[in-house]
């Protein structure tokens, strides 16, 4: 720790500490009410009994024994399984768009953006209810298809999982470009002519540079499609044909359906410890997979600036 | 990194936010309480609200209730009965003047306290349809008059299904049928999914024993990988064929057979469900008053002719069907055909102690279906 | 290395890689066509279908006829209105209020000194994603019934703002994560305390950002389904629940209008916004600011 500019670089420290720990006071406080009590309540009644509607409290592990057993294990495996490949599928799909909107659009940049965002501003439930019209056998896309002679027979798709992930990638497209676009825009040119003045190959340049800076868009991207992509609801119904139970789907007919809020809570405390173990050993697999290698989050470690 | 030399602490500062939703809470708890007035009204006040099914009151009625007595009803809407009683057991519940619960939950909510007990002298029910009163769901109607009703059946392509389906049984033997496996559309209400189960071994879905109810587990997961959907019900779908049997109401079977006249619909043997929709007062209704005027006029004959033709379920009048308009297609099948014997069918009533064990198979079944 | 990272990126390749530049740039192009074709085509179907004249009042998958009346319901029928009403408001509310927390929370989770305070912010962060809209809206629910506090329009947009909150701090935190903290260390070390930071090196830097998350947070809130069903009250009635009932039990193309009607507003209030905001760029610009 360089000892010169110690009475600035201090002062500067006190104030930059307490100022970042009321900013974080102010959400924490927020979601204190809003978010944490009520989750506090699903905690206790995951050990409480279950009255139709209510809960009796208490002290019992019979919910979690429950909630373990096959049948929601299997659908938990199933929802995971669904999440991680759309959300895989999605970021695929939507790398190259926010490469082009972030790199190649020029002058256009804000034309191409919104001619990914106009779509997602329009209502979710009319968007999915038109991908039933498109999907449906003797819909639009049958006879399109048919008309193009790529389609020979009844399109069966909707009602089944191949539905489900279309519906599911159209809607969560624009929010992994978004991520990955932000991140993508910021990475400064001169690394990228660096890179090529060394001698590497445009595609070496992208695996090399481009891919590893844009990391903390690709995480970002992955966990804002894959982790709501989880608790999915409407999607499973209205495309999937209600079959198949989701997760989201197997919670809320124990609160809705079974008036069960203690299986239910059960549930949902399992699923978040699932989700936390899963985040918490990919961040250790990555090394803090969203660092670009230079740990910028580390004030304190930047380098001083001389003079 | 030591912080005592900081003036203000990081403890501080994050006690301090700590208790800030505190304050909140002491505020909001004093402030006046959620809207539960105990005593009805002795004015009308300007405000109806109605919580009931989509799209289940027709405009043309509700504009006309609205010209006369200068105020429009606030429609909120749900669609299943379990959300009705997940509202009504909770704050959100306050406020609603007149709900709209079927036959199946009114002895659960009623039984909640969270039903008024109805005035008979201020309503008029002698012109009703005798049948719809006082059954097994509600004796006396002490808490619900009927608005409309419906009957569990089955619409069918009888090509796909190669012949006509007269019972329960008929119905599970098509649905293994090359043409028919994969077409087939069955309901997401638990209790319609196991009651034929039942019924086709003659027992009764009303019964306490749990061990009947778990014994259609085996069969009904095994029928499950026949099923192609338990959404909503889609006309458009038994039109191109996509669905070739499906349970339904008599008015999802009517709008399909309008739209594919070759469909045929039946009430299968021995039983079936009759439910009935209707009209309950919410405990606390902030205006009592007005909610039974608003329940006069829904009585009076001319609306309950229009409901029926716009919703395309019977209303509760009686002689309503040799009332119909003659411009009204396939008007026998809003009254689910012509040989209904309301006598022989069976209303559901929610039973807390059975009624998981009914979701839990029906989960089961959505889960198989899926494999 | 430190000016840079506030210009726009030109795209200027260096000399001796245009052919294959031209190359990825045409695929790139394609695929990014074929994406816009995807996401559009449903909006597409949605405009034409609802000028179907359908059958016996319902919507039809195949088009039946051309009819102006479901426009003139979707603006006549009061319920569709009142949800309309109550659901632009609460969404824009949602917005503004998520938009505001998020971005705090995004910049402390990536900036906060202590290392400890941002594993708690990031896991609560993530909690806030996790969690099923359905335990939200009952626990919530089950919250406001134990401690007698009466629901309205606000507690509706209160609880609409979790998951909204997540998702704005998560975009904010990965695009703060590319700034070069050495300038708001200058900052903070010429005397500026950490909101003014915040406020005057941080938010410039993070304009597209913000724009991209406020427009995520505001949709989220808008097409939020099971929170509003649980959350609504006699009076504060959501356009969602509505659109989802007539779904279950027979939509007729008048949802469908009122969906295009609200979708050529939101567009037309958002050109407005835009072409204000780059009219008042410019002219500070030229002022000099």
């Amino acid at each position: 720790m360089p000892v010169f500019c110690w009475g600035a670089a201090k002062g500067g420290r006190v104030r930059r500490n307490t100022g970042d720990h009321v900013l974080a006071a102010i959400p924490l406080a927020w979601l204190a009410v809003l978010f944490l009590v009520p989750l506090g309540f699903t905690l206790v009644y995951s050990f409480g009994t279950s009255g139709f509607g209510s809960v009796t409290l208490g002290f019992s592990l019979d919910n979690y024994a429950q909630a373990l057993g096959p049948l929601y294990l299997e659908t938990f495996l199933r929802t995971l399984a669904f999440a991680v490949g759309s959300s895989a599928a999605c970021l695929v799909f939507a790398y190259p768009i926010a490469y082009a909107i972030a790199r190649r659009s020029g002058r256009f940049k804000i034309v191409a953006f919104a001619l990914i965002l106009v779509p997602y501003l329009a209502s979710l439930l009319i968007r999915v209810m038109s991908w039933q019209i498109l999907l449906a056998q003797g819909g639009p896309l049958e006879r399109m298809l048919r008309s193009i002679g790529l389609l020979h027979s009844p399109l069966t798709i909707l009602d089944s999982i191949p539905a489900v992930v279309i519906g599911t990638i159209a809607v969560y497209l624009p929010i992994a470009v978004i991520a990955l676009a932000v991140v993508l825009d910021r990475i400064p040119p001169e690394v990228i002519e660096a890179g090529h003045d060394l001698g590497a190959s445009p595609s070496a340049t992208f695996f090399t540079v481009i891919l590893p800076l844009s990391r903390p868009g690709i995480a970002t991207a992955a966990l804002l499609t894959a982790v709501p992509m989880l608790g999915e609801l409407v999607i499973p119904v209205l495309l999937g044909g209600n079959k198949g139970l989701f997760l989201a789907q197997a919670i809320s007919a124990q609160y809705v359906q079974s008036q069960n809020y203690a299986l239910g809570s059960a549930m949902v405390v399992l699923l978040v410890i699932a989700i936390a173990v899963i985040v918490a050993l990919l961040v250790r697999l990555t090394r803090g997979f969203d660092a670009t290698g230079g740990e910028p989050g580390r004030p304190e470690r930047a380098k001083r600036v001389e003079g | 990194m030591s912080s005592s030399a900081h003036p203000v602490s990081r403890r501080a500062v994050l006690g301090a936010a700590a208790l800030a939703p505190v304050a909140a809470f002491l505020a909001a708890c004093s402030s006046p309480g959620s809207g539960s007035s105990g005593t009805a009204s002795a004015k009308l006040t300007s405000q109806l609200n109605i919580y009931t099914w989509p799209d289940y009151f027709s405009k043309d009625d509700l504009a006309a209730y609205a010209k006369k007595y200068g105020v429009t009803p606030k429609i909120s809407t749900y669609t299943d009965n379990n959300t009705l009683y997940t509202k009504l057991n909770s704050a959100a519940g306050a406020g609603y003047d007149i709900v709209v619960p079927s036959s199946s939950w009114i002895k659960q909510i009623s039984d909640k306290g969270l039903l008024e007990e109805l005035d008979h002298d201020r309503l008029n029910l002698k012109n009703l349809d005798q049948s719809l009163l006082n059954r097994n769901y509600d004796p006396g109607n002490k808490y619900s008059i009927p608005k409309d009703w419906g009957l569990l059946g089955v619409v069918y392509d009888p090509d796909a299904t190669g012949g006509e389906i007269k019972t329960w049984q008929d119905f599970f033997d098509a649905g293994a049928k090359p043409n028919v496996s994969g077409r087939i559309r069955m309901t997401s209400a638990a209790e319609e999914t196991v009651g034929p189960a039942l019924w086709i071994q003659g027992k009764d879905w009303n019964t306490k024993k749990i061990s009947d109810i778990e014994g259609t587990a085996d069969f009904l997961t095994g029928f499950a990988k026949h099923v192609k959907t338990f959404s909503a019900f889609d006309a458009n779908a038994m039109a191109s064929g996509a669905i070739v049997m499906a349970q339904a109401n008599q008015a999802y079977a009517r709008n399909a057979i309008l739209l594919n006249p070759k469909l045929k619909w039946v009430v299968p043997g021995p039983t079936s469900e009759l439910w009935v929709d209707s009209f309950s007062i919410a405990k606390g209704a902030p205006d009592i008053d007005r909610a039974y005027q608003f329940l006069e006029y829904q009585l009076t004959p001319t609306v309950q002719l229009n409901e029926t033709v716009y919703l395309g379920y019977p209303a509760s009048l009686k002689g309503l069907k040799s009332k119909m308009p003659s411009n009204v297609k396939q008007a026998d099948l809003i009254f689910g055909g012509p040989n209904v014997d309301l006598g022989k069918l069976t209303s559901f009533v929610v039973n807390p102690d059975t009624y998981p064990t009914f979701q839990d198979i029906q989960n089961k079944v959505q889960a198989a279906a899926g494999a | 290395m430190t000016a840079p990272a506030l210009l726009r990126e030109s795209g200027h390749p260096p000399v001796g890689s245009r052919g294959p530049r031209l190359v990825t740039g045409v695929a790139l192009w394609v695929w990014f066509g074929v994406a816009v074709v995807f996401l559009f085509s449903p909006i597409v179907t949605a405009i034409a279908y609802s000028f179907n004249a359908g059958v016996a009042g319902k919507q039809t998958s195949a088009f039946t006829g051309f009819s102006w009346d479901w426009y003139s319901q979707a603006v006549s029928d009061p319920t569709i209105r009142q949800a309309t009403e109550t659901s632009l408001v609460v969404a824009f509310w949602a917005a503004v209020i998520a938009v505001l927390i998020g971005t705090i929370l995004g910049f402390e989770l990536a900036r906060n000194p202590n290392r400890t305070v941002r594993r708690l912010l990031a896991a609560l962060t993530y909690i806030l994603l996790i969690v099923p809209d359905t335990v939200l809206g009952v626990s919530l629910l089950l919250f406001y019934t134990e401690t007698r506090i009466p629901l309205s329009e606000f507690t509706l947009i209160a609880a609409l703002t979790p998951p909204a909150i997540s998702v704005v701090a998560f975009v904010i935190r990965a695009r703060v994560l590319t700034l070069d903290p050495q300038i708001e260390d200058a900052a903070s070390d010429l005397g500026a305390s950490r909101l003014a930071t915040l406020r005057l090196v941080v938010l410039p830097q993070l304009g597209p950002a913000i724009a991209a998350a406020a427009i995520i947070a505001y949709t989220f809130a808008f097409d939020n389904v099971v929170i509003a069903n649980f959350l609504s009250t006699p009076t504060v009635n959501v356009l969602t629940v509505y659109l989802y009932g007539t779904l279950q039990y027979g939509a007729t193309p008048a949802v469908y209008a009122t969906a295009t009607l609200i979708f050529a507003a939101t567009i037309v209030v958002l050109a407005l916004a835009a072409l204000l905001l780059r009219t008042t760029v410019r002219f500070r610009a030229r002022r000099g600011d």
